[in-house]
């Protein structure tokens, strides 16, 4: 074989702790290797020029770059050599920079590295075949789970693009989260005003097929060719058959149902609409508090509905959806409050959350927007706000930000100011966070023109004194403790993954960190990429964000199903397991350890049976290389072969270091 | 750090694509300092570490072998490390039998995310086997006595 | 009846339908067996059965698929059968088990080690005893002294899978604890002094692959991994680290699987004490999983398969 050897600088990234030109000079000394060269940025257009031009005068076969991670530019380096006419496949990188240059400051050592890890790469290279990829068709349908303003941003999207849309929502009216705010940062513009319109927009299109009250049973398939099984859970209502008149609501008996979509702060009839403008507008029995359920007997809203469209004997239905792409959306949770002890939180009645607080300003709350503490039902006079709570605390294992908390506690207590005018308002905040546009002049608004109480310090205690609640605290400015009696207390709990998030991954494959966030391919390149092929993040499922960053990523996963989906067919992988039937023996302990069902028995014209590769499901994860005794099945690009040889030159390397 | 003063040993490791080698990309990226001892070799799954691949590592002089997968639950194939979990345990017992000290072979899961425990699997690894010093290898110098 | 009029009684019943039954007849001096393949009516007076019958016959079988065979198997031998059935390998419906409760089988080397055999002139078996007559007269050897070290501590004297059982069901006998203690043995030993065990044992190996040949679970044959070059695992060379590695690929490609019948370590040529390699195995896999090989055919061999949460694997420790 013909093989070069390209080392990058990387600027001074690689080159400033690995001798760049030394490692391309060992390099020429490998077998195989007939031409290699360094050079500054091997990435840029003129570095990959470099190599074009290389494969041409040096009449290369393979190719290996001695540069980053190949996470990071595997698939740049594979075009470039596929530009000057080399097969794509015919190429490795040796990870220089991560793996070496940027881990150890000995020079001499993390060149003698270096060189290493080029030999394996080059040993591998040797090794290497063409590969060619194969095609197969595209369903062009997208499923979009959750149907928060970042699902139903998606869902528009895809759907304007003339797509089939199928959106999933868990509860029973679109809207998720946005839907219970009364106002939003930084132009306290009414937050169901601006949502309703597009929530009628979803419910609408003909191109969206709406599935509320549904969750992800399972999911089996591959991009391009998902089956998702949706559980339709009862709602013991006939949606077919109801207005969302709300008669049924009126005389519902049982009026103590938890009331979701008001956070508990109000109680809600055992069957109900869950909020005046909820998309699909139906109605929806709570079978945890309905009497016909708890007590057998009751059956009132069978008896007013005049559609008769109530069915207490409906029972979950599983429905089998057909699609290319998934955009998941499933948004955040909140920490339970009661993990908050220091702050009282659960035991003392006016001690609330801030999405709670949100539902008393609003309008179409509870209270229709009058602000009343929860305790004795007065207006408070002095309301304090502690941000971070739960967030940011390494001893509640939650070091990160929540991201939204700041600008909303700015938000609430501008409109305490509004709701009460002779109101005094506290925030006691770590730092404030205002990094958007037009948002640290809101924080300056809520301080300056609002009065609002700026008080840098972590709250130690609440505790009741009276009527009122006490929250003592330091203030790290002045140094001082400080103590302020109040009315109310509002905590910004931290944002969670949202509940059941490590479940839906699981079903979905996509990787998640250890708060349940799911986690995007490239932090920074591929933030609504996952690294399941198909399926692609957007809102706060994928991290904290708040309402402008979760609509532009559910446009921007619009955006890759869109591209995905311009073609009418997919290349598939061809690093794949592969059977050479000559050496099968016919064991099938693949076909019974695949994880993916993607090996099949194939009866030879001989009669003997080995097995067959089905190429589309096969995921190349190569267990069944790893499982097969007599190495028939080969995983192809990281065959047994490839990986011996990677050891067999480092250690080759390691022995003549050694002996000198 | 052993490494970094001049007495590199021969270690070899085997991460997997999706959590492991992305957590040393992650340790890289980072700049969290590392011994130089260790080589990767990047396999898309613990699942594919053919426990062979291990043996012949050390039967070709290795002084260590390291190999790293996805969180259980977490694999990107959904089962693979499951696979290598048992694999990767039998063969951990039973190294030692044919002489190769515990300790020079461990299994680990580090994510993708998890930069400094990627750091800290390889300080700790690192120093455990220079603690066991260079391997003798079958074939290798005088071995001393024997049960005969 | 004796068990072998038995035998023979079952095999003159079952033959015609048969293409034909594997037992063992006299080998070519009278301390060997041979295997012995029963075609005609004319055959069953070769066939033999006493504690000279060492051969485990099921190393055949998955050679046979798709023939119908009829097959002797002794209660070690009959675990091979179980395992290849669970793996797939054979079939159940095409194959007849003519059963033998065993008490036990001669390990030549143990014998030869205690006498010179090139002179024997002739060899009696009693119920306790083996008899060797040789020039220098008479040697009366206990048959305890001499049976094969599965046979001391044997949990499976009754084939556990047959069609015919020639004689009755025989309970086990022997202790348990003796099973892994040539295992023990090696343990013991500093961690050095194991590698130099092993080196200058593996060193005499010459790579005759007759431990793989014998192995009735050494199903790759012919494309065996440790002689191919795609994959390409073991070289040429003749270094001992080579002669290393073939023998752990044979015993980790056993694993889980290994149901102990001893035919690896029988076959060597050079007498290296292999068996007990896997044996180290199938002590760590029973005590990990649980499991023994070749018991039930409804198990997966635990290699296999997996739980989400592993009771005895503790890797998060590390």
């Amino acid at each position: 074989m013909r093989i070069g050897v390209f080392v990058c600088h990387c600027g001074t990234n690689i080159d400033g702790t690995v001798d760049s030109h030394q490692v391309a000079e060992e390099a020429k000394k490998f077998p195989h290797v007939v031409y290699a060269t360094d050079y500054l940025y091997t990435c840029s257009e003129p570095g990959q020029q470099e190599i074009q031009q290389a494969v041409g005068e040096h009449d290369l076969d393979g190719v290996v770059v001695a540069a980053c991670s190949p996470r990071m530019h595997e698939n740049t380096f594979r075009r470039t050599i596929e530009r000057a006419g080399l097969n794509r496949y015919m190429f490795e990188m040796a990870n220089i920079r991560e793996h070496c240059s940027w881990i150890g400051e000995d020079r001499e050592a993390n060149t003698h590295k270096a060189i290493e890890l080029v030999r394996m790469a080059v040993a591998k290279v040797a090794n290497h075949v063409h590969l060619h990829p194969s095609y197969f068709e595209v369903n062009k349908r997208v499923l979009v789970i959750g149907a928060g303003v970042a699902g139903m941003q998606a869902a528009l999207d895809c759907a304007d693009g003339g797509l089939d849309v199928v959106l999933v929502e868990k509860k029973s009216s679109i809207g998720g989260r946005m839907a219970q705010l009364d106002k939003t940062f930084p132009t306290v513009d009414c937050s169901i005003c601006i949502l309703g319109p597009k929530m009628v927009d979803v419910g609408q299109h003909e191109k969206i097929k709406l599935c509320t009250y549904s969750e992800i049973e399972d999911i089996s398939g591959y991009v391009g060719n998902y089956t998702v099984n949706i559980r339709r859970k009862a709602t013991y209502v006939d949606w077919g058959k109801c207005t969302g008149c709300g008669l049924c609501m009126e005389k519902c008996p049982s009026k103590k149902a938890y009331d979701y979509h008001n956070e508990g702060i109000a109680d809600t009839t055992a069957i109900n609409i869950s909020f005046p403008q909820a998309i699909p507008k139906k109605a929806t029995i709570d079978p945890e508090y309905c009497r016909q359920f708890t007590k057998g007997k009751c059956g009132v809203c069978a008896k007013v509905c005049p559609l008769g469209a109530i069915d207490y004997e409906m029972e979950d239905e599983i429905v089998a959806e057909e699609v290319g792409a998934i955009i998941v959306a499933t948004g955040y949770g909140l920490l339970n409050m009661e993990e908050l002890g220091e702050y009282g939180a659960g035991r003392y009645p006016d001690v609330i959350t801030g999405i709670q607080y949100e539902r008393f300003l609003n309008a179409s709350g509870p209270t229709q927007g009058h602000v009343v503490r929860p305790s004795d039902g007065e207006e408070p006079k002095r309301v304090v706000f502690i941000s971070c709570a739960g967030s940011r605390d390494a001893s509640l294992d939650r070091p990160y930000c929540s991201n939204f908390c700041c600008m909303y506690i700015a938000k609430q207590a501008i409109l305490t100011r509004d709701h009460i005018p002779d109101s005094e308002v506290y925030v006691f905040y770590m730092d404030t966070r205002s990094p958007s546009k037009g948002y640290e002049e809101f924080i300056r608004r809520a301080q300056e023109e609002y009065g609002v109480q700026y008080v840098r310090g972590r709250v130690s205690r609440i505790y009741p004194k009276g009527k009122r609640m006490v929250v003592r605290g330091a203030d790290t400015l002045l140094g001082t403790q400080v103590e302020v009696e109040t009315d109310l207390v509002v905590l910004a709990t931290a944002a969670t993954c949202a509940p059941e998030a490590e479940e839906l991954a699981e079903k979905l494959r996509i990787s998640y960190d250890e708060y349940g966030f799911y986690m995007e391919s490239h932090p920074k390149l591929r933030p609504v990429e996952t690294n399941t092929s198909g399926v692609f993040l957007a809102g706060a499922c994928q991290g904290p964000k708040d309402i402008p960053a979760a609509v532009g990523q559910g446009s921007a996963a619009a955006s890759k199903v869109l591209s995905l989906f311009s073609k009418d067919q997919l290349e598939s992988d061809p690093q794949i397991a592969q059977v050479m039937e000559l050496r099968c023996v016919g064991c099938l302990k693949c076909a019974d350890t695949c994880p993916f069902q993607a090996i099949e028995e194939k009866e030879l014209p001989d009669g003997r049976v080995v097995g067959h590769v089905i190429e589309t499901v096969c995921q190349g994860c190569g267990l069944c290389t790893s499982i097969c005794p007599s190495g028939a099945i080969q995983l192809q690009q990281c065959t047994d072969n490839q990986l011996i040889a990677e050891v067999e030159a480092l250690c080759q390397a390691w022995r003549e270091r050694s002996s000198g | 750090m052993p490494g970094m003063e001049g007495t590199e040993l021969r270690i070899i490791g085997f991460l997997c694509n999706w959590c492991s080698y992305g957590g040393a990309d992650t340790a890289g990226v980072s700049r969290f300092k590392q011994p130089t001892d260790l080589r990767i070799i990047r396999v898309p799954c613990s699942g594919r570490v053919d426990p062979l691949l291990v043996v012949k590592a050390f039967m070709e002089g290795a002084d260590g072998v390291l190999v790293s997968g996805c969180h259980p639950r977490d694999c990107h194939y959904s089962e693979g490390n499951f696979y290598a979990r048992r694999r990767l345990e039998v063969l951990k017992r039973f190294l030692p039998f044919m002489g190769i000290e515990p300790g020079r072979f461990e299994y680990t899961w580090v994510s993708a995310s998890e930069g400094a425990r990627w750091q800290k699997v390889v300080t700790d690894f690192t120093d455990q086997v220079h603690a066991l010093g260079p391997r003798r290898n079958f074939g290798e110098g005088n071995g001393g006595g024997d049960i005969r | 009846m004796a068990i072998l009029d038995k035998l023979k009684d079952g095999v003159q019943r079952e033959l015609e339908g048969l293409e034909f039954v594997i037992g063992w007849e006299q080998g070519y001096d009278p301390l060997h067996a041979s295997p012995l393949f029963i075609r005609t009516p004319g055959d069953i007076d070769r066939l033999i059965w006493n504690p000279l019958c060492v051969h485990n016959l099921a190393s055949y079988l998955p050679s046979l698929k798709g023939r119908r065979v009829g097959i002797l198997l002794k209660g070690c031998d009959s675990r091979s059968v179980i395992q290849l059935l669970q793996e797939g390998l054979i079939k159940r419906e095409e194959i007849v088990i003519f059963g033998i409760p065993c008490r036990g089988v001669v390990d030549l080397s143990k014998i030869k080690s205690r006498i010179d055999t090139s002179q024997m002139r002739a060899v009696s078996l009693m119920d306790d005893a083996v008899v060797i007559e040789i020039p220098q007269g008479r040697e009366e050897i206990p048959l305890d002294d001499v049976l094969a070290t599965k046979c001391l501590s044997c949990q499976y004297p009754t084939p556990l899978i047959y069609d015919h059982l020639a004689g009755e069901v025989l309970p086990p006998q022997r202790p348990t604890e003796v099973l892994y203690k040539e295992v023990e043995v090696i343990e013991e030993l500093d961690v050095q002094d194991r590698l130099a065990h092993w080196e200058r044992e593996l060193d005499r190996c010459i790579r005759c692959y007759a431990c793989r040949n014998a192995c009735p679970l050494c199903v790759c044959q012919d494309y065996c991994a440790a002689e191919s070059r795609n994959p390409r695992w073991l070289s040429q060379r003749a270094g001992v680290s080579e002669k290393v590695m073939w023998h752990i690929m044979h015993a980790l490609h056993l694993a889980g699987r290994c149901t102990d019948c001893g035919e690896c370590e029988r076959a060597c040529p050079m007498d290296i004490p292999i068996q007990r390699i896997r044996r180290k195995i199938n002590k760590e896999i029973k005590e990990l999983f649980g499991y023994e090989a070749g018991v039930n055919p409804e198990d997966t061999p635990p290699l296999y398969t997996f739980k989400v949460e592993e009771p005895t694997i503790q890797e998060r420790e590390w």
